[in-house]
């Protein structure tokens, strides 16, 4: 496809986005993600009016201020917040309730947000109770190879386990000589990147493995893409590390690594084997539909009250254990999931309508930019489900996406990586991102705004990369 | 006046009243962590807290929240980095760590910082 094209697709897409569809109601064929929490892999396609344009904007207002409150008006900001989020969130829930008489929409992203909550208080919790005493000062090419490490572990236990587990230990490591920068490219290994290669890694991969995907997929059709993209992230941090020359005095570290707190290992095992408990993928779990949530996430929610019940004591001392980062996360997501809905299905129809046309270019690169601020779990299968439709292939049914793994993987590769990639763009692209900021701030370490975020780490240093992946993967 | 060694020798506890803080030791400041934010600016105009000697205490009074114990939980606690009025504020081996636990009775607890505790300089 000539790139004059591929530029109007994306375009395209982008304007719709924000100005260009339609206020008028039409039929909707829904594409968009279904809940974790619930047994089917995805919607059942639901006819209903499309919302108005301007209904995006309570997600625009959410967006300004998450990223303007604590910059200029940090008090009222921390103070107003919850009322905020969830005001805007209301006005989009009662729209669809009573203008677009859509209940639907409503209760799936209500099940998507007690999934994303469930996993992510889970994971926080079982992982606050346990410590790790790193008694060691971190060098250059230990960190490296701890990001390393953590990357490959964040497959395992998810991005937030891992985030939240490791956090703490590579801050003490770096006590001495820490910059924010640290914490950025933790936040780009280990929150986002590194999470790639399995559908335990990052949720949206984790719903396409839920809609059929195979297991192994993933790991067989990235690993070539998430190593040069982590050799690409170490490289520019190593040179941000050889300009780091506080010294450090370790004559009196012993080196030792001690853990506290092991027995919520169990929890954190059990949250990940209940990423399966899901009907999709065992039949014989029973789906509690229409109840908005499912055996998953009644078993994570009690990991939370149970690991927190027997934690150890001086494990989450230590940790300074608090539920304010999960608190701020869960209010600024019910914002987030309220507000995002109509966003969500603009971009589904456009993408639904572009979708013939559009090259995997356009779909990296449009998953990239939505994923960076909106959710994006929903944003893959959107896009998933528009990349089936090039071959009349349908999301919902999950023999048609095993035809569409095996007729064309190109696609699929595309949405995947950058589903998960994009998501390290911004302090709100993936759930652990804010949690390790709020950690690292808790820790007297001054973290770069919202903008200067993007401006100063995300920019100059993940979009060439994520340039440079599209040049040589997705052009 | 108590220094900050003899009140963490002697475990003297301070009080917590809604925004203020009273510490039995007088200190230079040179950092406060409430929640995320992280106070440095301690010059009578500064907008966030304010900082009071008295002959054996000092008062401290965070402006912006009108309770403390509304946002500092059971494992968390008010950071501080402090160094003794006597010593020199530019050796970083002077800078002490505490940390302040909000305490029912209005007790408020002060240690140095754990080693497990994340408290960066």
């Amino acid at each position: 496809m000539p790139s004059s094209f591929r530029k109007k697709g994306l375009l395209s897409l982008a304007l719709s986005f924000l100005f260009s569809v339609s206020a008028l109601p039409f039929s909707l064929q829904h594409s968009s993600a279904d809940t974790l929490s619930h047994a089917q892999t995805a919607v059942e396609p639901v006819s209903h009016g499309l919302p108005a344009t301007f209904m995006i904007l309570p997600f625009i207002i959410l967006l300004i201020m998450i990223a303007t409150g604590p910059l200029f008006y940090k008090h009222f900001w921390e103070k107003h917040y919850p009322k905020v989020a969830v005001f805007l969130g209301l006005v989009v829930v009662v729209y669809y309730l009573a203008v677009l008489k859509d209940s639907h929409s409503v209760l799936h992203t209500l099940a998507e947000y007690i999934s994303f909550i469930a996993l992510l208080s889970s994971l926080f919790v079982a992982s606050g109770g346990i410590l790790i005493r790193v008694d060691r000062e971190a060098t250059p090419l230990f960190n490296i190879i701890f990001l390393l490490v953590a990357a490959v572990f964040s497959n395992i236990i998810g991005t937030t386990g891992a985030s939240m587990l490791l956090i703490r230990p590579y801050i003490k490591m770096n006590r001495e000589r820490l910059s924010p920068y640290h914490i950025i490219f933790f936040i780009f290994v280990v929150s986002n990147v590194g999470g790639a290669l399995t559908p335990i890694g990052d949720p949206p991969l984790f719903l396409g493995f839920l809609a059929g995907v195979p297991f192994f997929w993933v790991i067989d059709n990235v690993w070539y893409i998430w190593i040069p993209a982590l050799i690409l992230l170490l490289t520019v941090f190593y040179f941000f590390e050889k300009f780091n020359k506080k010294e450090v005095d370790t004559s009196e570290l012993t080196g030792k690594i001690e853990f506290k707190g092991l027995k919520n290992l169990i929890y954190l095992a059990i949250v990940i084997v209940a990423v399966f408990v899901d009907p999709a993928v065992i039949p014989w779990i029973p789906s509690l539909s229409p109840l908005p949530f499912g055996f998953r996430e009644i078993i994570m929610f009690a990991v939370v009250y149970l690991s927190f019940k027997n934690a150890d004591q001086e494990a989450l001392k230590a940790n300074e254990f608090d539920f304010e980062p999960i608190k701020e996360v869960a209010y600024l997501f019910v914002g987030i999931f309220a507000t995002m809905i109509p966003a969500l299905q603009l971009i589904a129809h456009e993408a639904n309508i572009l979708g013939k046309e559009l090259s995997q270019g356009v779909f990296y690169w449009s998953t990239g930019a939505l994923s960076s601020v909106l959710d994006n779990t929903p944003t893959y299968m959107n896009f998933l489900s528009a990349a089936m439709g090039k071959y009349s292939l349908d999301v919902t049914n999950k023999m048609h996406v095993i035809q569409f793994v095996s007729l064309d993987n190109v696609y699929l590769r595309a949405i995947s990586v950058a589903a998960v990639f994009f998501g390290a763009m911004t302090y709100i692209g993936n759930g652990p991102n804010f949690m390790v900021k709020s950690i690292s701030e808790r820790a007297g370490i001054e973290m770069p705004s919202f903008f200067s975020y993007i401006v100063k780490y995300s920019i100059p240093v993940l979009l060439p990369i994520f340039a440079v992946i599209w040049l040589i993967f997705f052009r | 006046m108590i220094s900050v060694s003899n009140a963490l020798k002697q475990k003297l506890y301070g009080l917590h009243y809604k925004n203020r803080l009273i510490l039995p030791f007088k200190a230079h400041f040179l950092k406060v962590i409430v929640n995320t934010e992280i106070i440095t600016d301690f010059s009578p105009g500064s907008k966030g807290i304010y900082l009071k000697e008295d002959e054996t205490f000092t008062d401290v009074y965070f402006y912006d929240y009108a309770d403390l114990k509304s946002i500092v939980k059971k494992f968390d606690a008010i950071k501080l980095i402090v160094v003794e009025k006597d010593r020199n504020v530019f050796n970083f081996d002077n800078h002490m760590k505490l940390a302040l636990y909000l305490e029912d009775k209005h007790y408020l607890k002060i240690e140095k910082v754990d080693e497990d505790i994340l408290f960066v300089d």
